[in-house]
């Protein structure tokens, strides 16, 4: 609700401080909200000489209530007169920039970088670069560790003597005696580092960076990964071979599984950004080494790296040091890491082509469809499009297809979903003959499923192959199936026939709706149990609007389906008559 | 009357709490409903019986795929949708959007923790006001609690229940008889079959809950005997393979919160009756991790941070 203050009043404020008051948390909120009507109604001159004044000095509240100030006042700029005042919103985010609450902290570091955008360099000069020195030099780690988030927005925008203070004063928020201004500065180090010159990064960056990397607490040194990134991306890759060898090296082996995990789940950023030579020599060993860690976390974020990575390397190179691993991971004690590598090792055949695919991969493939966990045998099951790309249908049938038709009746419902997904593919490319043979009957058994996700499922796969096989096809070998299901003692029997009927009918043709449809459907519309009742009338409705286009079909609405529904229009459950009105209403 | 609330039931079936005033209006019509019903609501199999969800969506959501989208599977469910779990608003109003949008597909029975007291303690309370910002929504459900049937009846043949029998309700016509639109009183019959449960014991027992009492195969027969009953269904306890026959099938323990409280490893069951009254255990698991059933159980972004 927009509260609407009118422009003549005088006390907007005093409203404002009255809702700040108010016992309700949400009521507070919202006035911190209304804050642009506040000063919309004030105008830019009292919005800055009252409202922001005010902000600054009286809001004292739960952190929920300063972190939507903190918010707000990121994007307050129209509300106070442009551009040349938004200096004064510095004020009351310096103090957010303050306060215990992370998330707090965190939101009016974020509105003081918006806000740094819009800034000239004289107000940059004149009020942002003391309020940056004032927070690095806070008595409270809370203030040092917020000012380390706000050197990158300002510092290519500043004469270089201030840019030789600023720094100077990362460097030493770099070696703070409290880990948490330590962590934020190596948290913000990297995009630090994208401002500076390639000198700087050598004389500044670099040093800063090699003090936080080597720092005796694992939750900074994590950190540093991102910051090696950065600067290996702005040095050349002689320099980072120079510079940095020692430091990589420190992290990938770091004694910390934390911080090698952060290593490992950046390994193909990294290796993007030291360059082949160094991949070649230095990094393909580790990378082998994380693949075999002793914690399941490493290996489990190194497996998530390996098609990626293994982009980088040739194929021997993939072959000699990659395949490997990833046979051992294959039976690896962890399923977190299996499903990790199910979900990745897809991705090594486009590399690997197709001999060396079926030779290698198909192998391991097999191996992990038979996985104990649902997880790895879904993972490798949804991936398989990739394989058929390399190897072709053929091959990839012949070999795994024992392997599928065993999975059709995994207990996992996932599991068999995700095969019934890829039988229209498997139908399309093995053809007709052979798909009778191995799979028509599986695809029956679906519709008879215990899990409704499963037999839902199995009509929409049902249409997808007529789609495939056509009309013929789907006159001897599905109707005669679904419509024998009609007369089933279960209900749940009859009501798969019924939503079968609904989503095959538009892709068969009149002649079959009318042969072998209509009568058995009808049959249906008189049926004890009300559910079935209304979703007949559901698939009557369907029938309707597919077939009405044609003289015969408009025959066949009047002569049959729209009588049906009449009569189910006037059953005595509500829901039947929902159903069967809105059928008569859409079938025109 | 369709439009409005299936698009609310679209909302709630992807999580997302629907505003205040909406949930003011639900609540309104839910009321008109249920005051119709009466303390044993009649219901015609086939139809699907749930036990307790305690605020488990996602799981929730499972249970639908398992056994069918709403109206299309009708559903009986016997009490116990919120609190403990992190979404007990969604689980909650989603019910109850069903139950307002197909009244004859749905029935909702009171559990011992759709009370004011309780819900205070257990998490239904705290999340209606961290949700919403006050406890408008919580004192809304709550008002509909009170007009939740206590029991139902299938067919004439299997008595549903939250918790179970009570010594001093030997009929079901004196089920009929209670005045159930207060507040779960702390004893005294009402509270008795929303609180107790079966044991095997002689006759009835001392309830270590504190309220309700214990009943062994004795009073259970004899009650089923003279209401001419086949079944006793109830839910209120964990039943790790999410459902549990006791006294030579007379009655059964239906428990749909699979890894109740995301750590006791249990699955979950509905029983669907069929129209012949044939009981169905469904089985079902928690769900994925992927498809977000609670804040990340493994440690990644936040662990380091
Ligand atoms: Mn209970």
């Amino acid at each position: 609700m927009d509260s609407g203050f009118p422009t003549d009043d005088v006390a907007p404020i005093a409203i404002l401080m009255d809702e700040l008051r108010s016992e309700d948390v949400q009521l507070r909120l919202n006035a911190i909200h209304s804050i642009p009507t506040i000063a919309l109604a004030l105008g830019p001159d009292r919005a800055r000489q009252e409202l922001i004044p005010f902000l600054q000095d009286s809001v004292d509240d739960e952190d929920e209530v300063l972190l939507a100030l903190a918010e707000e006042l990121g994007g307050f700029e129209e509300y106070i007169g442009g551009k040349e005042h938004t200096h004064i919103l510095l004020g009351p985010l310096e103090n957010l920039s303050a306060v215990e609450e992370t998330l707090v902290r965190d939101k009016a570091a974020e509105s003081i970088n918006k806000l740094a955008a819009s800034l000239s360099p004289a107000q940059i000069e004149e009020f942002y670069i003391p309020l940056l020195k004032r927070l690095s030099s806070g008595e409270w780690f809370t203030s040092r560790t917020s000012s380390a988030a706000l050197y990158a927005a300002v510092y290519p925008k500043v004469s270089p003597a201030i840019q030789d203070d600023l720094r100077k004063g990362y460097a030493a928020l770099g070696a703070d005696d409290t880990p948490m201004v330590r962590r934020a500065a190596a948290k913000w180090l990297g995009s630090l580092i994208k401002q500076l010159s390639s000198a700087h990064v050598l004389s500044d960056g670099l040093p800063i960076y090699r003090r936080l990397q080597g720092d005796d607490q694992d939750s900074v040194r994590l950190l540093t990964v991102e910051d090696l990134i950065a600067i290996a991306q702005s040095l050349s890759p002689a320099e980072v071979k120079d510079q940095l060898l020692k430091q990589i090296r420190g992290s990938i082996t770091d004694k910390s599984w934390r911080v090698r995990y952060m290593a490992a789940s950046h390994f193909n950023e990294l290796a993007e950004a030291v360059g082949t030579e160094l991949v070649r020599e230095e990094l393909i060993g580790h990378f082998v080494q994380l693949l075999k860690d002793n914690e399941a976390e490493v290996r489990t974020a190194a497996a998530g790296q390996i098609p990626a990575f293994s982009k980088q390397l040739e194929r021997e190179v993939i072959l000699a040091r990659v395949v490997p691993c990833v046979r051992d991971l294959s039976t690896d004690t962890s399923q977190h890491v299996r499903a990790a590598l199910a979900n990745q090792i897809c991705g090594l055949a486009p590399l690997l082509a197709r001999e060396a695919t079926t030779e290698h991969l198909l192998p391991l493939f097999l191996h992990l469809l038979k996985d104990d966990f649902p997880e790895v045998r879904l993972n490798i099951i949804s991936k398989l499009e990739t394989v058929n790309d390399v190897i072709g249908i053929e091959m990839l049938s012949e070999n795994l297809l024992p392997a599928i038709v065993e999975l059709a009746e995994d207990k996992s419902w996932r599991v068999r979903q995700a095969i019934i997904e890829y039988i229209p593919l498997l139908a399309k490319q093995l053809g007709r003959t052979f798909f009778d043979a191995q799979l028509s009957n599986l695809c029956m058994s679906w519709l008879g499923d215990t899990v409704y996700s499963i037999r839902e499922a199995a009509t929409v796969n049902l249409r997808k192959l007529i789609e495939v096989f056509g009309l013929d096809w789907a006159r001897t070998a599905i109707v005669p199936r679904v419509m024998g299901m009609g007369s089933h003692p279960n209900y749940l029997f009859r009501m798969t026939t019924v939503q079968a009927i609904t989503i095959i009918a538009p892709a068969l043709d009149l002649e079959v709706i009318r042969g072998e449809i209509v009568d058995p459907l009808l049959q249906l519309a008189g049926d004890a149990i009300p559910n079935i009742r209304f979703n007949v009338a559901k698939a009557l409705e369907v029938v309707g609007k597919s077939y009405n286009t044609t003289a015969e079909g408009q025959a066949l609405v009047s002569q049959r389906i729209k009588p049906a529904l009449e009569q189910l229009s006037k059953d005595p459950d509500a829901d039947v008559q929902y159903f069967a009105s809105r059928g008569l209403k859409n079938v025109k | 009357m369709g439009s409005d609330l299936d698009r609310q039931i679209e909302m709630l079936k992807a999580c997302k709490p629907l505003p205040e005033a909406d949930v003011k209006t639900l609540c309104m019509k839910a009321r008109e409903i249920l005051i119709e019903e009466g303390n044993v609501q009649c219901i015609d199999a086939p139809v699907t019986i749930c036990g307790d969800i305690h605020g488990q969506f996602w799981d929730m959501l499972e249970l639908f795929k398992t056994a069918g989208d709403c109206p299309q599977t009708s559903y009986l469910f016997m009490g116990d949708f919120v609190d403990r779990g992190y979404f007990s608003v969604e689980t909650f109003l989603l019910l109850l959007a069903m139950k307002v949008r197909w009244p004859d597909r749905v029935c909702l029975i009171r559990g011992n923790h759709e009370s004011r007291q309780i819900t205070q303690v257990y998490g239904f309370y705290d999340e209606c006001t961290r949700k919403y910002g006050s406890p408008t929504v919580w004192r809304y459900c709550t008002d509909v609690f009170d007009y939740l049937s206590l029991g139902a009846i299938i067919d004439g043949r299997v008595f549903c229940v939250h918790g179970g029998l009570s010594p001093a309700l030997p009929s079901l016509d004196m089920i009929r008889g209670l005045e159930r639109r207060v507040e779960v009183p702390h004893e005294g019959p009402m509270c008795d079959l929303l609180w107790s449960d079966p044991d095997e014991i002689n006759g009835w027992g001392l309830s270590p809950r504190g309220a309700g009492f214990l009943f062994g195969a004795e009073p259970t027969k004899a009650f089923l005997h003279n209401n001419s009953l086949d079944l006793i269904s109830r839910a209120h306890q964990l039943a790790m393979e999410g459902y549990k026959l006791m006294f030579e099938r007379m009655i059964v323990t239906v428990w749909s919160a699979p890894n109740y409280c995301y750590r006791c490893g249990n699955v979950a069951a509905v029983l669907e009756l069929d129209e012949h009254l044939g009981q169905e255990y469904k089985v079902f698991e928690h769900a994925p991790m992927d498809v977000r059933s609670i804040p990340a159980r493994r440690p990644p972004a936040e662990y380091f941070l």
